[in-house]
């Protein structure tokens, strides 16, 4: 490729200066878009939604009934774990709604389906990832914020502080699933290892981070960053820090630039069959 | 039955085909089980007591590895049967000389033995090495047995969550939701002995408890009423279920309408 695609944009022509100016715009009427797509099928798009806030609140009657029997596990309590489970809830549910294609990147490289994004004046990462919506993430979205109101902890500057918790965590998630799924553009396939890696954060940030040594908790900060789903946005949610919302913006840009940067070293090697395929 | 046998024989070699694929995907146990140890390693160690309500850590940690690779290794059905009857693809395999259920069955169970396998292997590594030897080889036939009644019990809720597509647009918040009943009334993530008396009564009086918590307890602690409390159990919901799922696939098919093809 002459012209390499560049995280932004292709530099082809001046499309792309132009694509970049209305690119608001453009995610907007992008995610306008997928909401009516979803909507075609509105008795499955209300009944995934209701589905899955009962599903997560189903879920959610394990740790009702762990900490009934054992109320601390390093004083980790009840309360922290609505929170953790809030935030990870919403966050996870937001990125299936805006970025509903972070979940399937890897299979999207190995077809060789990013051809379509290629050839069009948009930044490709960014076009990829919100092409698609995941009707059940609203559930997901909303059971975490019905999490955070039952933890006991709701005040309007907290409700604030859970907002931006959740946009952060979402960020992080994000950009490790890009991260994981470049990978794709060098292994060739990626379904499993993809699977194996959003088990690995979502369990990871579901459980009291109080359980793992310092070894481990490294791993949750360094590798799979867990921590920044779940226990330090939960830290940030109970009482505003500006240390803890400075390392939850250093996890989000940190990790943003090597998804995003590993994706574009990928997009170098990206090969395909010019296969004939239809976006819909 | 010796259609049915080349069925289950293709599904096993076309699990066995991607090994690299097949162990990547077992990995996630291992995730899964380091995890539960961490949790319970330090929630028996703030109670103080070797055991918790009759079960040790290293039965714990062995009862949640034999749930997990259940939980984990059970072929997803319901998704599979959901998908055939809502793009018309059920009407290749209903007009071929083989039963519709028994096709799945043997199918499914091809598919998800070498997977079972490879995540008890992977798991019981790790296990071993965190939490002590497993339990004696005595109580394995016993629980093995409770499995595979316990792997038919999944089967018939899975079809018959799959053949719901015949009445509903979507199936997926059924297969959620049944899956957190296993997780919770099943004892999947906490073994029943731990729960509070009266939630044990009513989880021992649905099936879910025969699907995950009857193999799993008599692995790591049978006992005789135990063991004929568990069998009684599994045998009565495979009748009843097995039932409801000849009697919703015969009325799934009076609702089928195929055109063309």
């Amino acid at each position: 490729m002459a012209d390499e695609p560049t995280l932004t944009g292709s530099p082809h022509s001046a499309h792309t200066r132009a694509g970049q100016r209305g690119l608001l715009p453009f995610l907007l009427a992008l995610w306008k878009a997928n909401l009516a797509a979803a909507l075609e099928f509105r008795v499955a798009f209300i009944s995934q939604t209701l589905g899955m806030i009962l599903n997560d609140g189903v879920y959610f009657v394990v740790w009702i009934l762990f900490f009934d029997r054992f109320p601390t596990v390093r004083g980790w309590g009840l309360t922290d774990m609505f929170l953790v489970f809030g935030i990870s809830a919403s966050a996870f549910g937001l990125a299936g709604l805006l970025f509903g294609n972070a979940f399937n990147l890897g299979d999207i490289i190995v077809r060789g389906r990013l051809d379509y994004y290629l050839s069009l004046p948009r930044p490709v990462l960014l076009h990829v990832l919100t092409s698609r919506v995941t009707p059940s993430g609203l559930g997901d979205f909303l059971y975490g914020f019905l999490s955070y109101f039952a933890s006991g902890q709701f005040t309007p500057a907290g409700l604030g502080r859970f907002v931006v918790a959740v946009i952060l965590a979402m960020i992080v998630f994000v950009a490790f699933l890009v991260l994981i799924q470049s990978l794709a553009f060098w292994l060739g396939t990626g379904g499993a290892f993809t699977g194996l890696a959003i088990n690995a954060i979502i369990t990871f940030a579901l459980y009291p981070i109080t359980l793992f040594e310092r070894g481990a908790k490294l791993i949750l900060f360094l590798v799979i960053p867990a921590a920044f789903m779940g226990a330090v946005p939960a830290g940030f949610v109970r009482a505003f820090d500006w240390g803890t919302i400075g390392l939850m913006a250093l996890g989000a840009c940190g990790f943003l630039a090597f998804g995003a940067g590993l994706f574009q070293l990928g997009l170098r090697r990206y090969e395909s069959g010019s296969a004939i395929q239809t976006e819909v | 039955m010796r259609k049915h046998w080349t069925i289950f024989k293709i599904g096993l070699v076309n699990s066995l085909a991607y090994p690299a694929e097949l162990i990547m995907r077992s990995g996630m146990i291992l995730i899964f089980m380091w995890v539960f140890f961490q949790l319970w390693r330090v929630t028996f160690a703030s109670s103080g007591s070797e055991t918790i309500n009759g079960l040790s850590l290293r039965d714990t940690m062995w009862y949640l590895l034999l749930a997990e690779t259940l939980e984990l290794g059970r072929p997803r059905l319901a998704r599979t049967i959901s998908d055939q009857v809502k793009d018309g693809s059920i009407a290749y395999i209903l007009n071929k000389p083989y039963h519709f259920l028994l096709y799945q069955f043997s199918n499914g169970l091809g598919e998800s033995l070498p997977r079972m396998a490879s995540l008890f292997l992977l798991g019981a590594g790790l296990v071993w090495s965190m939490a002590g030897p497993p339990p004696p080889l005595a109580n394995w036939p016993l629980a093995f047995l409770a499995l595979a009644f316990a792997w038919i019990l999944h089967f018939c809720v899975n079809c018959l969550i799959g053949l719901a597509a015949f009445i509903a647009e979507e199936v997926a918040p059924f297969e959620w939701i049944y899956q957190k009943l296993v997780f919770i009334l099943g004892g999947m993530l906490i073994p029943l002995d731990f729960y509070p008396a009266w939630l044990q009564t009513i989880a021992r009086s649905l099936p879910f408890a025969y699907m995950m918590y009857g193999p799993a307890r008599l692995f790591v602690r049978p006992d005789p009423v135990l063991t004929g409390q568990i069998y009684l159990g599994q045998a009565i919901w495979l009748l009843v279920l097995t039932g409801i799922l000849i009697l919703a696939f015969h009325r799934g098919m009076r609702r089928l309408a195929i055109n063309g093809g």
